[in-house]
């Protein structure tokens, strides 16, 4: 959609301020869209995501729930089949199993089960990923068992640009979107972020750098880790890296993919879920199908250990750093 | 033909100590006066406790902590009516309810400072780790508490939810079962009148938590938490319904979260200081120790003592905590199956090559020695 009006001036943003405005512009711009979740109203949000918007919109569009995650899950099912955009968020990611009952036998489904006469277009929010020293089950990243959900996207942003842009594409798609947001990156990741309406396409990954040697392929969190694991690659090896920040991790940007690991022949994939049955396990086995000839080297995946995650002291140790990828991605090139 | 009612329910609360001091003599139940100063020093202590940790979280020595100030009554008291072999699952605001099974508060310091270790029980107690996702431990109890019944000694499984929680159908399903197999099991809801920052009334539309009781052929009742006693004589009730195979109960203790959610909160950003202020008038320490004075059962100098001993054992439990050796990183490895399937030994052994790359030698050689059983 085109708009007259000019691009207003970019500002610096983080990645939870990002959000934020993709929430207001959304709300301001349709009145369908809603919040829906447990503190967004009055308290704005455990990270602040809402920050602002219960007093600008009220309570009739961003709406304290009661504590019960299956609740906010149908009920937002029952709202966005019957018109509205319900913009549900599940607190954090250890509460998502919760609302599994509904994602899996319902939220993909709906379309095809009313032969296309109904959709569910609602955005599921959560936050994703540790390293910020939180409690147990506050570190989590569930995003494979929403991947392996057939008629629903994924997606997970790792800058304020991309943060914005997504979510309001999400808002605005047809269909269910779960939308990862990196907690380690809230406030962490800075950039300049328009004002007003943008969206990113979903469905689309992002070559964070360009190199020729081997391919980084990311996405959250980790693709900061992989940016500094570039960096000694680069100082210390004389490896030319390119890194692959996927973004909608469903469906898969495939065509980004090859033609990466075709032009380095070489390939980590590098996330912060327990390794085995991870997404990583599709991405891999996609590279094999379909680029095997090109692979100079086997697909490495640098993930997290296939146990429980830690409480937070031993966190640092389960989600790769850029010494585990920079490990893997040593073996790769010598390979 | 005319609507007949075919049911009703009747919720009665429970109070029995005032804030004055004063009691109902009608109901007050009979409790030693060498229960009643465990109660007191219990409530006292814990207090105390939770100020020391909030100071240490604040001072960056521990983790998130989630305070349990204003709910000593409903937290302490109910362990006070149960044996080591009945099941106990607090929430994870319990520091309370582990404290009065007699937990050693260095290893609820090492949890919430993000140690694995700090899961640990007294030895031959039944007590269970709480669900960070709440409610998800309700329908376990039930299950326990049917493990007690089909073992058939008598034994019962207690447990705790808040008020944000019960509104999750876990809750649901949990007294479902309980009253369906008329399991041994008592559900206390902790009503502290917050959930984050949603208010009670917010929460549902019910008159009172307790009346949820009602709909699954569970016995309910409402008390004042803030009350030792009311809380002390309906757990005593309940316990004993469940021990003679009379089905379970549901005990919505009204009390007061006094503090933040967590550290990691601010309350001052939903709600307002008069309501704070209104519940300290109920404060269930204050109106004990009124209590114990008109029965000359306390006075300043044991108060005095009882601070002094306090700080000792505080200073003691966080000395215990602080010499914790910070854990090998490998121990995450330790007890994931009952034997380690080799994917793992492979993994752990990446772990310990990456530790290498590193720190070299000298790292591998100061880390501490691995705890836990692998493989």
């Amino acid at each position: 959609m085109k708009t007259a009006v000019k691009p207003a001036a970019a500002r610096t943003l983080n990645l939870v301020q990002a959000v934020n405005e993709a929430l207001d512009v959304a709300m301001a711009g349709d009145p369908r869209v809603m919040i829906l979740g447990e503190d967004v109203g009055r308290n704005g949000g455990v990270f602040r995501a809402t920050e602002g918007l219960w007093k600008k919109y009220g309570d009739g569009r961003v709406v304290d729930t009661p504590l019960a995650e299956i609740g906010i899950m149908g009920s937002a099912i029952g709202l966005a089949i019957s018109g509205f955009r319900p913009v549900a968020e599940i607190q954090f990611d250890g509460f998502m199993p919760s609302v599994f009952d509904q994602v899996v036998c319902h939220l993909g489904r709906i379309r095809s089960r009313s032969r296309g006469r109904m959709s569910v277009p609602l955005v599921l929010r959560a936050p994703h990923g540790g390293l910020i020293h939180a409690p147990e089950h506050h570190s989590e990243s569930p995003e494979a068992y929403f991947c392996h959900t057939p008629g629903i996207t994924v997606v997970i942003p790792s800058t304020p640009y991309d943060a914005k842009g997504l979510l309001l594409a999400a808002i605005e798609s047809p269909d269910p979107v779960v939308f990862f947001e990196p907690k380690l990156l809230y406030r962490s990741a800075k950039g300049e972020v328009p004002a007003g309406r943008y969206t990113v396409e979903i469905g689309k990954a992002r070559v964070v750098k360009e190199g020729k040697d081997i391919t980084l392929l990311t996405w959250g969190a980790m693709t900061v880790t992989c940016e500094k694991a570039a960096a000694r690659l680069e100082k210390e090896d004389g490896a030319s890296v390119e890194i692959l920040d996927l973004r909608t991790l469903s469906p898969i940007d495939l065509d980004a993919i090859l033609a990466s690991v075709g032009k380095t022949g070489r390939c980590v994939i590098a996330h912060e879920a327990p390794n085995s049955g991870s997404w990583a396990a599709e991405l891999s086995a996609l590279i094999a199908e379909r680029g095997l000839l090109r692979l100079l080297a086997p697909v490495a995946r640098v993930g997290g250990w296939d146990i429980r995650m830690p409480l937070f002291r031993l966190e640092q140790y389960y989600i790769p750093d850029a010494d585990r990828v920079v490990m893997a991605a040593r073996k790769t090139l010598s390979f | 033909m005319p609507l007949k009612t075919v049911a009703s329910i009747d919720i009665k609360r429970l109070e029995i100590l005032n804030v004055d001091g004063t009691v109902d003599k009608a109901l007050m139940p009979k409790v030693p006066d060498k229960l009643l100063l465990e109660m007191y020093r219990l409530m006292f202590q814990i207090r105390h406790f939770d100020e020391r940790a909030i100071l240490l979280q604040r001072s960056g020595r521990l983790g998130t902590y989630p305070m349990i100030t204003g709910q000593e009554a409903t937290q302490c008291i109910p362990p006070l009516a149960l044996k080591s072999s009945d099941w106990v699952v607090p929430t994870y605001r319990g520091g309370g309810v582990y404290f009065a099974r007699g937990m050693q508060m260095r290893y609820g310091l090492l949890y919430w400072a993000g140690d694995d270790r700090g899961t640990h029980f007294p030895d031959g107690n039944n007590d269970m780790i709480f669900s960070i996702p709440v409610g998800t431990h309700l329908t376990q109890v039930a299950g326990l508490a049917w493990g007690q019944k089909l073992k058939g000694k008598g034994g019962v499984a207690v447990t705790y939810c808040g008020d944000g929680t019960s509104s999750k159908g876990d809750l649901h399903e949990a007294l479902t079962f309980a009253g369906q197999f008329k399991l041994p099991a008592i559900y206390i809801i902790e009503n502290n009148g917050w959930a984050i920052s949603v208010p009670r009334e917010r929460q549902s539309a019910s008159q009172t938590l307790a009346q949820k009781a009602w709909g699954y052929g569970v016995h309910g009742l409402q008390v004042d938490g803030n009350d030792a006693l009311a809380v002390y004589a309906a757990t005593v009730e309940a316990v004993a319904r469940a021990r003679k195979g009379e089905g379970p109960t549901l005990i919505e203790c009204e009390t007061y979260r006094m503090g933040h959610h967590t550290t990691a909160d601010d309350w001052t950003r939903y709600r307002g200081t008069k309501e704070v202020e209104s519940w300290k008038k109920k404060d269930p320490i204050a109106r004990f120790k009124k209590f114990l004075v008109s029965r000359k059962l306390w006075d300043d100098k044991k108060e005095k003592r009882l601070t002094t001993e306090t700080r000792s054992w505080i200073d003691g439990e966080v000395k215990a905590y602080e010499e914790f050796a910070a854990p090998n990183p490998l121990n995450m490895f330790a007890d994931q199956y009952d034997k380690a399937p080799s994917a793992l030994i492979e993994q752990r052994a990446e772990l310990e090559e990456l530790l290498k790359f590193k720190g070299g030698a000298k790292v591998m050689m100061s880390l501490p020695p691995t705890e836990g059983r692998f493989p």
